[in-house]
């Protein structure tokens, strides 16, 4: 269904008639693509290696492990045509929910310390939320795809907006704000990509913004009532505040990783420290460097021209996912990479300007670069489903 | 500067690369445009699930569509790619806004925060430099330093039940006490509480080898005062204490104060602390977040003091120390036991001001203070049921002079013509010369007969200074004289003054006049009134006559040099290299405007009483000192309700006099059989000590704090002088 008549006019002209007059040895490899993701990645690897090795707590081996089984992974998707997946929205949305509550099933579940239940053990430690966003994409993709580009029915809107929520609602039950964000940046790429009306998406943002605006006031009369917050955690007041006032900041636990990832960034300067040479991290004072701050550790030591390489090749894995986009003509598989793409970006944005203070603090990881198996394998599963849209168009347009 | 503009450039670059991306999208749009329309017609048939004209839908697609004018055809396409647009602007702000934010706090505050990384990796870490020593006169040492093992527990250690009790059974101290001295604040909120000084070796070892069982307890080597002769001139030389927190918020300009630093709270340790105390060594080191030091970056070695040499002299001043103790608590008893409840001794070189002895008792073992005292023992020295050992009785002691006063009173009444050197006076036991029928009595009940100037101080007559206090009672009741006319005299000896010697907290001695009486007794106008008795009883020192020993040393001194000379217990200090960096300048005060002639009677009457008061001259007979060669003058103060207090004051040789002494024992008895054998004993020692250095100094114990119940009570035993 709603496959896009314009399919193969999407692509540039010369692009076709390059690919129609010269078959491509590798037809299954996007060059650029295949590129752009080694450097990063081994860019990752390399700043990993550099954070983790003062700290007995990582162990590099499974970085690796996670790129390697990661590599398969993607191999497979890539090489499965996706748009026989878009009929099963509900299917996906059922995954979705049992994925995500899955680390209530008792027994299974761990809140690995952290407070929230966001992690099940299932030989090792993993966190199915993570894996979720693959088939919270794929389900977003695929209920958008119904509206072949125009949505424009408020009761079919609805309905779609409604879907899109469940993942959101149900990882707050863990509670994990920040991977719910995330849910909900992929339904908000969904929506505007599927072709939403534009109406209905403003209506949606104010919505939203009213609804937070409540949660405060609300969480407000229950403490003048009962004397405490029952809303919103005070870990997460404590990081809006550390957010919102950056400079009586070193009190709490919140304002004290903040400083000192600031710290970390800003004595980096314009050419940082050296590899291996950052005092930050080394001396104990970013925690969780490997993981949400390893920005922090790039910056530090490879200085503000190190984290111009790293945004740059995130501005190409970007560009190129857009034109892959773009030039895919299947509305399913489109949505499918804008959502990718529209998820890497919220995370690049949160995680890299929640370091220097740009925006409040959430565990969200940097694609391709924190440490982190499960983090890692998903990523790779999203570019396989983005070289899935590619190469399936591609081969597409050859028959 | 120039690496900001490089980095300016290259944001410029990444900048402008990121326009390029987006304007090449908008571009690809473009062209494409041409061919989806022609597509787009081709494949009409196929059927797009949306049909409606997008023409009113496209909200963000202005731009995009300024490219395709009026294009009726529907193509959701079309549609979709404003999005795309939007979507690219969406990343281009992204990648945007975190590169300038990175560069303004890269490039722009780099250096600030590259401060700020640099004071995260490094601390400066101070060693506490060895205080110098203090020696005596001739080199010998009073106090030095050793070593400590000290076991250190952070406060919140109190509340950890189980290491207290590990600590308790490691150090063999009950838990109760472990706890106090962990909980005790003294040494400031924050700081480390010693739990054991002078830990063994053993037992730090044991606690360093289950350092997990022990969290929250250091060792630490301390560098501590140690005290070769236990309590000896402990109230010259003072005590020290771990710095406070208040101590380093009130710290004087020059003086670098750390905590864990040792500081002087009171004597010579407080006095001269900024030269006992040395440079502290610096460790700058790499710490982590957990403190551990990563590596040493630079380290300078500590500096000790400078040694601080007196002017005592310790075998002098041991004599004095343990007369005074022998006196008091015979055989290391109670107060109480012998005779008073404390007392003072003060050898002074007239000459220059040098203190040879300055002896206070009960005193106190200043390793009490090492490593931290508890608020028990404080307290302790501090409790007037201990008769406060911690009191310098030397310098902050005020008692009723006496007939030690007589000396200045006889000489006022010379030099103001109110007694001549061969004026006599008849003593009959009573007075009564001002016919009001209150008689007062000379402390020899059958009178002493006919008696001359000389007799009266050689007998300390009262009935002879009775008369003088008349005359001046009545040079100013009927002849115009001055009220003070005696005050005035009696200043020039500065006997209402602090002498000024180099300790703190000195106080200083009371002259009654008119003024003062009426000041003092102010709510009661009855007694405020100033009386012929009040010349009476000032003249033989009772009354509201007040001195400290210091005064009457420095008194005297002038009696038997003409000058006062200012006090002082700093010979000269020398730095760590052993050079003298400062000596110490004498200075003379004053030199009282008085006749040699009558100064010479006063003398010749003080050295008779050595040699014509047979238990005084057996004294210092028995000392192997020719009495002729002593000046000297007892006295008893009298107390209601109260055993009485035992005065002597001396300075010898005559001829060339040298050392000048003055010894108080409060409610010790008479002054000829309780102050003047201590007096005799110290002053044999300082004479011998000219020729020799080499006395015997043994160690000197501090009080027990003990006392008998009614120590010092009774009546008096009968004054004699």
């Amino acid at each position: 269904m709603a496959q896009l008549p314009q399919i193969d006019s999407l692509r540039r002209p010369n692009a076709a008639a390059s690919a129609a007059s010269k078959p491509r040895r590798f037809p299954w490899l996007h060059l650029p693509l295949a590129i752009v993701v080694t450097l990063l990645v081994g860019y990752g690897l390399i700043i990993v290696y550099s954070a983790v090795r003062a700290d007995g707590d990582y162990q590099y081996s499974r970085q690796l492990g996670g790129v390697a089984v990661g590599l398969v992974f993607m191999i497979l998707v890539w090489r499965f045509d996706y748009r026989r997946l878009s009929d099963y929205t509900t299917l996906f949305l059922i995954i979705n929910v049992v994925l995500i509550m899955s680390p209530h099933i008792p027994g299974l579940g761990t809140d690995a310390g952290m407070g929230a239940k966001s992690w099940i053990k299932l030989g090792m430690q993993i966190q199915p939320g993570e894996f979720a966003k693959i088939t919270v994409i794929l389900m977003d993709a695929a209920v958008m795809a119904r509206y072949g580009g125009n949505l424009d029915d408020p009761r079919e809107y609805v309905k779609a907006l409604g879907i899109m929520m469940v993942p959101f609602l149900c990882i707050m039950t863990q509670p994990d704000l920040g991977t719910g964000l995330v849910y909900l940046c992929i339904a908000a790429f969904a929506l505007v990509m599927g072709g939403a009306n534009p109406k209905y998406l403003l209506i949606t943002l104010g919505l939203l913004i009213a609804a937070v605006v409540a949660v405060f006031a609300i969480d407000e009369v229950i403490k003048s009532s009962t004397g405490e917050y029952k809303l919103l955690k005070q870990y997460q007041r404590n990081r809006l505040l550390v957010f919102m006032d950056q400079s009586g900041t070193a009190t709490t636990d919140e304002g004290y990783n903040l400083q000192q990832a600031k710290v970390a960034i800003g004595s980096g300067g314009l050419f940082g420290k050296g590899l291996f040479q950052g005092t930050q991290h080394s001396l104990g004072l970013l925690p969780e460097a490997p993981t949400d701050f390893i920005f922090c550790v790039l910056a530090e030591e490879l200085g503000f021209l190190g984290a111009l390489v790293l945004l740059g090749l995130y501005a190409a894995l970007v560009l190129i996912s857009f034109r892959i986009a773009r030039s895919s003509g299947d509305l399913f598989g489109m949505v499918i990479v804008m959502c990718v793409v529209g998820m890497w970006l919220f995370q690049i944005l949160e995680n890299i300007g929640m370091d220097c203070g740009l925006m409040p603090i959430t565990g969200i990881p940097l694609p391709f670069m924190s440490y982190g198996s499960s983090f890692m394998v998903v990523n790779f599963v999203m570019l396989g489903m983005i070289g899935s849209v590619w190469s399936h168009n591609a081969t597409l347009k050859q028959h | 500067m120039f690496a900001a503009i490089v980095a300016g450039f290259v944001a410029l670059l990444v900048v402008a690369a990121i326009l390029v991306a987006v304007y090449a999208v908008l571009r690809s749009r473009k062209t494409e445009n041409v061919s989806v329309k022609r597509d787009v017609r081709s494949i009409q048939s196929v059927g797009v699930s949306s049909s409606l004209p997008n023409s009113h839908r496209v909200p963000a697609g202005g731009v995009a569509r300024g490219g395709t004018p009026a294009q009726p055809v529907a193509n959701p396409g079309d549609n979709l790619k404003s999005r795309f647009t939007a979507m690219g602007v969406v990343a281009g702000l992204i990648f945007g806004t975190l590169a300038t934010k990175l560069w303004s706090m890269q490039v722009l505050a780099g250096e600030s925060f590259k401060k700020e990384s640099e004071d995260n990796q490094y601390t400066t870490v101070y060693t506490p430099a060895p205080r110098g020593y203090i020696l005596d006169a001739d080199g010998n040492v009073i106090v030095k330093n050793r070593t400590s093992l000290t076991v250190l527990a952070e406060p919140d250690v109190a509340n950890d039940h189980d290491v207290v009790a590990r600590l308790s059974t490691v150090l063999g101290v009950p838990t109760g006490i472990v706890r106090k001295r962990i909980a005790d604040s003294t040494s400031g909120a924050q700081s480390q509480r010693v739990v054991a000084s002078d830990a063994s070796m053993r037992n730090v070892a044991f606690i360093a080898e289950h350092a997990d069982a022990f969290p929250g307890i250091t060792v630490q080597t301390r560098t501590v005062r140690d005290y070769p002769h236990g309590a000896l001139a402990a109230h010259a030389v003072g005590y020290t204490g771990s710095v406070t927190s208040d101590d380093i918020a009130s710290v004087a300009e020059g003086r670098d104060l750390e905590l864990g630093d040792s500081v002087g709270r009171s004597g010579i340790e407080q006095m001269y602390d900024n030269l006992l105390a040395g440079d502290h060594g610096e460790r700058k080191v790499m710490a982590d977040a957990q403190g551990n030091v990563v590596e040493v970056v630079s380290e300078t070695q500590p500096v000790k003091g400078s040694d601080v040499h007196t002017t005592l002299k310790s075998h002098v001043q041991y004599v004095a120390d343990k007369a005074l103790a022998d006196m008091i608590c015979p055989d290391g008893g109670a107060i109480g036991s012998g005779k008073g409840t404390g007392g003072a001794v003060v050898v002074m070189d007239v000459t220059d001001g040098s203190i040879v002895a300055l002896s206070s008792y009960p005193t106190f073992t200043p390793s009490t203070f090492v490593g931290g005292i508890t608020q028990d023992e404080l307290d302790l020295l501090q409790s007037s049921a201990a008769f406060s050992p911690l009191l310098n009785r030397a310098i902050q002691g005020t008692y009723p002079a006496a007939s030690t006063y007589k000396t200045f009173t006889g000489l006022a009444a010379l030099e103001n013509g109110m007694a001549t050197a061969t004026q006599t006076w008849d003593c009959t036991g009573s007075w009564d010369g001002f016919g009001s029928g209150d008689v007062q009595k000379c402390w020899k009940k059958q009178g002493h007969g006919t008696l001359d100037f000389r007799g009266g101080i050689v007998n300390s007559c009262d009935t002879v200074y009775y008369d003088i206090g008349y005359k001046f009672w009545d040079a100013a009741a009927n002849k115009g004289k001055s009220a003070t006319l005696l005050q005035d005299f009696l200043k020039r000896y500065r006997l209402d003054q602090t002498t000024g010697i180099d300790l703190n907290g000195e106080t200083s001695g009371r002259i009654p006049t008119p003024e003062w009486k009426q000041e003092y007794f102010r709510d009661t106008p009855e007694d405020a009134q100033w009386k012929g008795g009040d010349y009476t009883n000032m003249c033989i020192g009772q009354g509201y006559v007040l001195v400290t020993p210091m005064e009457i040393a420095v008194a005297y001194g002038a009696i038997a040099s003409g000058n006062i000379v200012k006090p002082h217990l700093l010979k000269e200090v020398r730095n760590a290299g052993g050079d003298v960096a400062l000596t110490y300048q004498p200075q003379v005060l004053d030199t009282p405007d008085v006749s040699m002639a009558d100064l010479a009677v006063v003398r010749n009457a003080l050295r008779g009483v050595t040699t014509d008061n047979e238990e005084i001259a057996t004294l210092f007979n028995d000392q192997g000192i020719d009495p002729d060669t002593v000046a000297c003058k007892t006295g008893t103060a009298e107390y209601t309700d109260m055993e009485d207090t035992a005065w002597f004051a001396c300075y010898a040789p005559y001829d060339d006099p040298k050392y000048v002494l003055a010894c108080v024992v409060e409610h010790g008895g008479g002054g000829s059989s309780v102050a003047a054998p201590i007096g005799a004993q110290v002053m044999a020692a300082a004479l011998s000590s000219i020729n020799a250095s080499d006395g015997e100094v043994g160690d000197i114990a501090g009080s027990s704090g003990k006392s008998e119940a009614g120590a010092g009570k009774g009546t008096s035993s009968g004054r004699s002088d």
